[in-house]
């Protein structure tokens, strides 16, 4: 067994190592931890260890409630999880706790290691989804630059912004159906709301070129 | 600019205080919540001050602080934040502390608050509240650590009671102590949360009235009021109902000690509809009129 912690940064490092762990600490608690009346050493720490997890869940679940929706609330908390688990928060706010989330989901789809034409369009469904709720948040309250209008431009497989708007009004929605093409949305904020427009695909390619940004061209 | 932050273990030097607390009397606030603004910037209510979640404003350029600016316009706010860290010992986060800076001098905020806690290490934020020890070593690390924060944000920093599920066995000294020594020693200011010494004080089997006499009331710029869950084997600090009747208790034991005080309603989880949190902190103006008649025969005899 080893040595419980003697010194605040060895204390620390077990405690949040404690709590992280999906599976726990394997000793040293009642070492580190007194026990209550009612409480043993660990169920004390297991309120901290619940309290991680839901809170952070609930975090999730706030920043993505149109995914929540398509995917059902309990694969949406395991795919919550999951990315909570690989990326812990190392920002000081939670407006930054999904901001690997997209890149999560896209590393782990099961057809990962198939060519891009033999992959499951219900995947591409569900990252672009995630995409779009992560830029219409930011969109919302980014402080965005200080000279410019603030706009993001997207381009998705389907029309994830249709039942992104569905959803948030409390309506029935149909997952969103994938087409022929590609989906072009620019969003943006006026008057403090997010606003969001399909775009021709040669309006897309402008806007998201270098100059838009004002970034010198490629040479 | 540089912050110092010395490595745990490293004797705390001594000083005077070096920053005076600010006029604490605000009257009674609200804690601002999203769901909220909007009511707020219609109906303009009557309410004497509101209290701001320090993250949820410093990287905000849409509505929020849109909303956020002309509350700050008509009331007086304070900031209490989450992510300060001050028990962590991770180096201090220089831009963070650079955020509130300029967000206090932007709103004008009263104070700057956070927890006497940690939030993580490694690099790492649970955006948790942790326990401390209650160490000499803790104690001192926490110390340094304010004194550096109160430099950089060139004003007091108000630290707050957490509520708390476990405590540690090389503790030291009771949470009171360890609390009024941080105060005494860093010149900080305390934000007494009597809704978690009651918390605390059943999940850890003390007496909540002995912490509260226990604690510097001159050092307490504010208090906080929230709703509890009691699961049966502990209580949880939810902020999702009603004061309960043994924190208001305390909370009038605590303003017949302290006097008039900045008292602030949190409530974070299910939140009502605004005329229900003033209805809930009406019933604060009602006890406080009572401590102060209680207070008034104490000093008359």
């Amino acid at each position: 067994m080893a040595s419980p912690p003697v010194t605040l940064v060895d204390t620390q490092r077990w405690f949040q190592r404690a709590v992280l762990d999906p599976g726990g600490p394997s000793d040293s608690i009642d070492e580190v931890l007194t026990r209550s009346e009612e409480l043993s050493a660990r169920q004390r720490l297991d309120v901290y260890r619940r309290g991680y997890r839901l809170r952070l869940l609930e975090t999730m679940r706030g920043l993505h409630p149109a995914l929540r929706v398509l995917l059902g609330p309990d694969l949406f908390d395991d795919f919550a999880l999951d990315y909570l688990d690989a990326y812990p928060s190392r920002s000081y706010t939670l407006f930054q706790l999904d901001a690997r989330f997209t890149d999560h989901l896209a590393t782990r789809r099961p057809d990962r290691d198939l060519p891009g034409g033999r992959r499951e369009g219900w995947v591409d469904v569900i990252v672009d989804l995630a995409r779009y709720e992560r830029a219409f948040a930011e969109v919302y309250d980014d402080p965005g630059p200080a000279t410019a209008p603030f706009l993001r431009v997207l381009r998705v497989c389907a029309p994830v912004h249709t039942y992104h708007a569905t959803v948030r009004h409390g309506l029935p929605a149909e997952p969103p159906a994938l087409g022929p093409d590609p989906v072009h949305l620019a969003l943006s904020r006026r008057d403090y709301a997010v606003v969001t427009n399909e775009l021709e695909p040669d309006a897309y390619r402008l806007l998201s070129s270098p100059l838009a940004e004002g970034r010198p061209p490629r040479s | 600019m540089t912050v110092r932050d010395a490595p745990a273990g490293e004797p705390a030097p001594r000083r005077p205080t070096a920053y005076p607390l600010p006029e604490c009397d605000l009257g009674f606030g609200l804690g601002l919540r999203t769901p909220h603004l909007r009511h707020v910037l219609t109906h303009w209510p009557q309410v004497d001050w509101f209290e701001l979640i320090s993250e949820n404003f410093l990287d905000s350029g849409g509505y929020p602080r849109y909303a956020l600016d002309r509350i700050a316009e008509r009331y007086p706010v304070v900031m209490h934040g989450v992510s300060l860290s001050i028990g962590s010992t991770d180096p201090l986060d220089r831009d963070y502390l650079g955020r509130l800076r300029h967000l206090a001098t932007a709103t004008g905020a009263r104070w700057v608050s956070d927890h006497i806690c940690w939030t993580g290490v490694a690099g790492l934020n649970t955006h948790d509240l942790l326990p401390v020890p209650f160490t000499e070593e803790s104690l001192a690390h926490m110390v340094r650590r304010v004194r550096t924060v109160q430099d950089f944000l060139e004003r007091p920093l108000v630290l707050e009671n957490p509520s708390s599920y476990a405590e540690f066995t090389g503790s030291v000294m009771s949470e009171w102590e360890f609390v009024s020594r941080l105060a005494a020693e860093s010149g900080c200011g305390l934000l007494l949360d009597v809704n978690n010494v009651y918390v605390s004080s059943v999940n850890h089997g003390f007496d909540p009235e002995a912490y509260v006499r226990a604690l510097p009331h001159d050092r307490v710029v504010q208090i906080h009021l929230a709703g509890h869950t009691h699961l049966g084997t502990h209580v949880v600090d939810t902020h999702d109902q009603p004061v309960a009747d043994p924190v208001w208790r305390l909370y009038r034991l605590a303003t017949s000690l302290t006097g008039p005080v900045a008292t602030l309603l949190e409530w974070d989880d299910h939140i009502p509809p605004f005329p229900e949190l003033l209805d809930e902190l009406a019933k604060a103006r009602r006890y406080t009129g009572a401590a102060r008649d209680e207070r008034a025969r104490v000093l008359c005899g």
